[in-house]
């Protein structure tokens, strides 16, 4: 596997503007020649699905829900970066790529953050041209926020839904070029496989949700936008039907898949409370600017928050980190929460959670104020615990949020497979080992509306790609093997229930394993444990998995059989990412490898790369690449908040 | 916390044009904690378990935002609790020995796919007719350069908070959707960005409306009491007033 | 042509409804207003009824205007019924209002039957009373008959009761809907069904109780 970033030359801040220079262009009254396969409407899909359609491209977008608004962007809260510095606080393109690289712990490549932290702005400028309604101050200007990770104020937002507001905004530019019959919108359809002809991408196969048909497309290029892995953990702030399998599929296909252990844990999430819960509730990470962390200094402290007094409790995030405080990165404020409930000082009838409390913002700004700024999270908050955090503390514990990780792209987003390409959370590109808080949305968004449609024409433009339909013999291979698939899936369930596991009871086993060994903290003899651990599990979901129903009809088990099928193979390389990155970096804390004080320790000597795995066939041991990051323009510090 | 036993009757349909019917389930040992998805959840599982056809339903965040999800419980879109979807509801708004009575979200346009799934793409129509601002990627002016008030741009967002679940469809004795399409034409018309486009928009989103077989409003104010979002129809009022001055200067 | 794409649309009916109704209180008004005589007098009624009735050209203007008015009313609502009889209908095994006091809304059609049905008759009634009877005379005979009063009193209530949603259902569709004015609007949305109930429903009682035996 070759890994060619294929970074433009020149100094870090003109190597966008030379690579758009350099790159082919195809002229206005061609593109309606070409035909752009777009899966995902998310963030990165939908922006991207518009603009190409404005373009004049041929684009066929594809999404798993009934309607392309529903996409999991949608439930992001806190808000979006970006480098307008409207607050003249300082900010700058230089200091926004500087706290993400920085954020990212030294492991994401330079070139393509600070091409994000150029386009930030324009994304705030297209986002309010089409109505989306951010904040904004008395006199009419946009307001901002701080967010996690940066002494700035740079996050815009809308009250705590911004991510809705975004994602309606680019559904919109979408909905318009559906009106317009520039975009064939797909809706209800799951990616199962991807199709090369002459090795590079040209469609998928899809399985129609509603009728369970096996569906072939064909197009000149593919673009994935499918989201995070998130869900291999069962528990976690993902969406039911976000999965791995799009990107699991193109890795299967050659597609190198990059950083796989790079799963950020959110620290502001609503505890565990019984093992019949399917998912966890995120409350967004903008709480952290008012609300103050603390758990009891006594272990064996029962009192009801309200009655422990300020002496009797440890505010350990500002005892710690005094300058970033409560506003640490995410992955620093999960890993000291789990550090306080090991200790046994973990608050809430499981011990595993700590407070998060309004009490003194409230006293300082007035309840008013607090609610307008997180009126909707209390609520949400309140609905869910039935407890009122404007009464007594709100309860939190980390939970699984966001991958890194993701398909290894070059700087043109494309990956190891010609003619497919990766955006968003889908690929490994911009977060490094740890996203900060508002710049998932920043990134998604950047991908589809201003860094794909470079690539995308320069790939068109230098490839003389053959006429290809679905009628030829690599489709009716591609739908051969997903049929396939789905017939071995189901082929346990012909006589009955009895003596098989459920779908649900395999992804919770699975997940559970993840959770144990390649969570929040990771070492040698637990991934060794997992990993000898997968193959069984494994093998038990594919002799006794029991999906009721068949094929062709409306089968939401068999829908999530085959997600887990794929996480259940995915789940290796992750576990084996984590063993093979001997040192702490960002989300990624090797207990090995840690600072006297407990901080991640990074080793830069031998691990300053992306581990890039390439799948080498059924039952074989996959391969790591290496793609040494180089640093040209930051010098790669011990992170410190303190 | 507690637990509770229900009895659910649970409309069961196998495709769009097959009959349904209720059927009966009894359910032990609900957990109060649970989400009523959690809950449906449970009985999947035991359904699958005894070799049955688990309830199809559609659902995805589980946080209230996607829109997703939605039924009719006893009579009522999203369940009992005000301000929530389904997903979002608990079992603690429930007592030990409740019949809860599940059916899809019914409208002449929404046709039902399964059980409690349903086709909700007329909403998209709608939106597809005009709910935008056309402006193509790039060259767009400076997000400061259109100032906004915050009370408009606060009135805007309280309309743009709609989540397209179409319980306002749902619970609308006459089936309409006039919710749905004012909470975006308000979103639109009360922003400097959406001027240009304000007539047209007002026009071919109601056309649009129309045409998918809604039915007509007659403020009956059950879209608003059920709408987990609190849209209010306040909105329906300004997209009346728009679509006349739209006819009468522009239809 | 937009004004039949305008009255074929949701929301023109609507307008229609809402333009016919107010046109139809306003109707009201000015029979309430020419009615207040029957409380001055027998005499004051009848010169009052004579001077209209010199004018008959403008009385039948007028009651051919009303008379499209009505229909208009009344042929968009039943559209509007039978539409959304279609569109929504009883179509949950359990129809529940969330909406309290929605029973004014609910009958809107049938409480608009009384009322039509009442007109006939009361139209009828007084334009095909005994001919050498005056109409001040043939308010006192009809309405002295107790089970023709109460069916006034009843059409009156179910006025009233069309109104309380109407008339806030009306300014709704206007897009007279503000914070502000709301308040307003819902008091406003109570007096005007309770006046007409209270004057039109006093002059029905007013010889049904037999005080109005010296008129």
């Amino acid at each position: 596997m070759e890994l060619n970033a294929h970074i433009p030359a020149g100094p870090l801040s003109e190597k966008w503007d030379n690579h758009k220079f350099n790159s082919k262009l195809v002229n206005p009254a061609n593109r309606r020649k070409f035909k752009i396969i777009i899966v995902g409407t998310g963030l990165a899909g939908a922006s991207a699905s518009a603009t190409l359609a404005e373009q004049g491209y041929q684009v066929q977008t594809f999404c798993i829900q009934d309607s392309p608004r529903r996409a999991h962007s949608i439930a992001a809260q806190g808000g979006i970066n970006a480098a307008k510095c409207y607050q003249t606080d300082g900010d700058s393109v230089h200091r926004l790529f500087y706290d993400t690289i920085k954020g990212g712990d030294f492991r994401s490549r330079e070139a393509n953050v600070y091409r994000l932290a150029q386009v930030s702005n324009s994304i705030i400028d297209q986002c309010v041209a089409q109505g989306v309604p951010f904040a904004r101050e008395y006199g009419g200007t946009m307001a901002n926020r701080s967010f996690g990770g940066a002494q700035v104020s740079r996050t815009f937002y809308a009250r705590g839904q911004t991510g809705q507001q975004l994602l309606l905004g680019a559904y919109s530019a979408l909905s318009r070029q559906i009106h317009a019959g520039r975009v064939t919108m797909y809706n209800r359809r799951e990616m199962m496989e991807i199709v090369l002809v002459d090795g590079k991408a040209r469609g998928i196969i899809t399985r129609n949700i509603i009728t369970g048909e096996i569906e072939k497309y064909s197009a000149d290029m593919v673009l994935l936008a499918t989201g995070g892995y998130g869900n291999a953990y069962f528990l976690s702030t993902n969406a039911m039907a976000s999965n791995v399998t799009a990107a699991w599929r193109a890795h299967k296909k050659g597609a190198g898949f990059a950083n796989p252990s790079f799963v950020q844990i959110h620290p502001t999430c609503i505890p565990v409370h019984g093992d019949y819960q399917s998912k966890l509730t995120l409350m967004s990470e903008s709480l952290r600017n008012d609300g103050r962390v603390w758990v009891p200094k006594d272990v064996n402290d029962k009192r009801h928050p309200r009655d422990i007094p300020d002496a009797a409790r440890d505010y350990y995030l500002e005892n710690k980190y005094p300058s970033f405080g409560n506003l640490v990165p995410r992955d620093v404020a999960s890993r000291n929460a789990k550090e306080q409930c090991d200790l046994g000082k973990g608050v809430g009838s499981t011990k595993l959670a700590v407070y998060l409390d309004f009490a003194d913002a409230i006293k300082r700004d007035g309840q008013e104020t607090i609610l307008k700024k997180y009126g909707n999270l209390f609520q949400m908050y309140e609905k869910i615990t039935d407890s009122s955090p404007l009464q007594e503390p709100m309860m939190i514990y980390p939970a699984v949020h966001y991958t890194m990780g993701g398909l290894w792209v070059d700087y043109n987003l494309m990956t190891t497979i010609p003619g497919l390409f990766a955006l968003g959370e889908c690929n490994f590109s911009d977060h490094g080992a740890n996203r900060l808080g508002a710049s998932a949305l920043m990134q998604g968004l950047a991908d589809g509306y201003f860094v794909i449609s470079t690539s995308v024409a320069n790939y068109l433009g230098t490839n003389s790609l053959k006429a290809v339909s679905t009628d030829d013999v690599a489709f009716k291979e591609a739908r051969q093997e997903v049929e396939n698939r789905i017939s071995k899936l189901l082929k346990n369930s012909s006589d009955g229930p009895t003596g098989k596991v459920t779908v649900d009871e395999i992804h919770k086993e699975v997940g559970k394993l993840l959770w144990d060994n390649c969570g929040m903290a990771r070492n040698k003899q637990g991934l060794e444990a997992a990993l000898a651990k997968l193959p069984a599990l494994k093998d038990k979901f594919w002799n006794s998995v029991y999906i009721p129903g068949d094929m062709k009809e409306i089968n939401q088990s068999l829908e999530r059989a085959g997600r887990v099928a794929d996480f259940l193979e995915f789940a290796e390389i992750m576990v084996r990412d984590a063993l093979a990155r001997e040192e702490s970096c960002g989300c990624h804390l090797r207990e090995e490898s840690q600072t006297e004080e407990n901080e991640a320790k990074r080793d830069d000597a031998n691990f300053s790369h992306v581990s890039v795995w390439e799948h080498k066939g059924e039952g074989v041991e996959p391969v790591m690449h290496k793609e040494q990051l180089v640093f040209e323009n930051v010098t790669p510090s011990q992170r410190s908040y303190k | 916390m507690s637990d509770i036993d229900l009895n659910l009757q649970i409309w069961r349909q196998k495709k769009s044009d097959s009959p349904g019917a209720f059927e009966t389930y009894a359910l032990d040992k609900i957990s109060t904690e649970m989400s009523f998805l959690e809950m449906l959840d449970v009985l999947n599982e035991k359904l699958t378990k005894q070799g049955l056809d688990p309830v199809a339903f559609d659902h995805d965040c589980r946080e209230g935002i996607c829109g997703m999800c939605g039924t009719v419980v006893n009579g009522v879109a999203h369940g009992p609790e005000k301000e929530v979807t389904l997903c979002q509801l608990h079992m603690r708004n429930f007592k030990d020995g409740d019949t809860l009575v599940i059916e899809p979200f019914r409208s002449r346009a929404f046709p039902i796919r399964k059980d409690l799934l349903i086709d909700r793409s007329a909403f998209d129509r709608i939106i597809q007719s005009g709910g935008y601002v056309s402006v193509n990627t790039g060259g767009t002016p400076d997000g400061n350069a259109i100032p906004i008030p915050a009370q408009t741009a606060e009135l805007a967002m309280d309309a743009a908070a709609c989540i397209g679940c179409g319980a306002c469809v749902a619970s609308c004795p006459n089936g309409a959707a006039m919710l749905f399409t004012s909470a975006k034409v308000s979103q639109l018309c009360l922003l400097p960005q959406g001027q240009t486009e304000r007539k047209q928009r007002a026009l071919d989103m109601v056309a649009t409306m129309d045409k998918e077989g809604f039915g007509n409003c007659t403020n009956e104010r059950e879209c608003e009491a059920v709408c987990p979002k609190s849209i209010s129809i306040r909105n329906i009022a300004r997209l009346n007033r728009e679509y006349l001055m739209a006819a009468l200067s522009e239809g | 042509m937009w004004p039949i794409k305008f009255i074929s649309s949701s929301i023109g009916k609507k307008i229609i409804m809402a333009v016919s109704g107010l046109l139809l209180i306003l109707f009201l008004c000015t029979h309430a207003l020419g009615n207040a005589a029957i409380f001055v007098s027998s005499h004051a009624f009848q010169t009052y009824a004579n001077a209209l009735h010199s004018l008959p050209v403008v009385v039948l203007l007028f009651g051919l205007g009303l008379l499209v008015i009505l229909l208009f009313h009344i042929g968009f609502g039943i559209n509007l019924f039978l539409q959304n009889r279609a569109a929504g209908g009883n179509r949950y095994a359990i129809n529940t209002r969330v909406v309290k006091n929605s029973f004014a809304s609910k009958t809107m059609p049938y409480t608009g039957l009384l009322i039509l049905l009442f007109i006939i008759i009361h139209v009828f009634g007084f334009n095909n009373g005994p001919a050498d009877m005056e109409v001040s005379q043939l308010v006192k005979e009809y309405l002295s008959n107790f089970f023709y009063s109460l069916f006034y009193i009843f059409s009156f209530c179910a006025l009233a009761l069309h109104l309380s949603h109407g008339f806030w259902s009306m300014l709704q569709t206007f897009g007279i809907n503000h914070p502000r004015y709301n308040n307003g609007i819902a008091k406003l949305t109570l007096i005007v069904p309770a006046f007409f109930l209270v004057f039109f429903g006093a002059i029905a009682l007013y010889f049904m109780s037999g005080l109005g035996a010296s008129y």
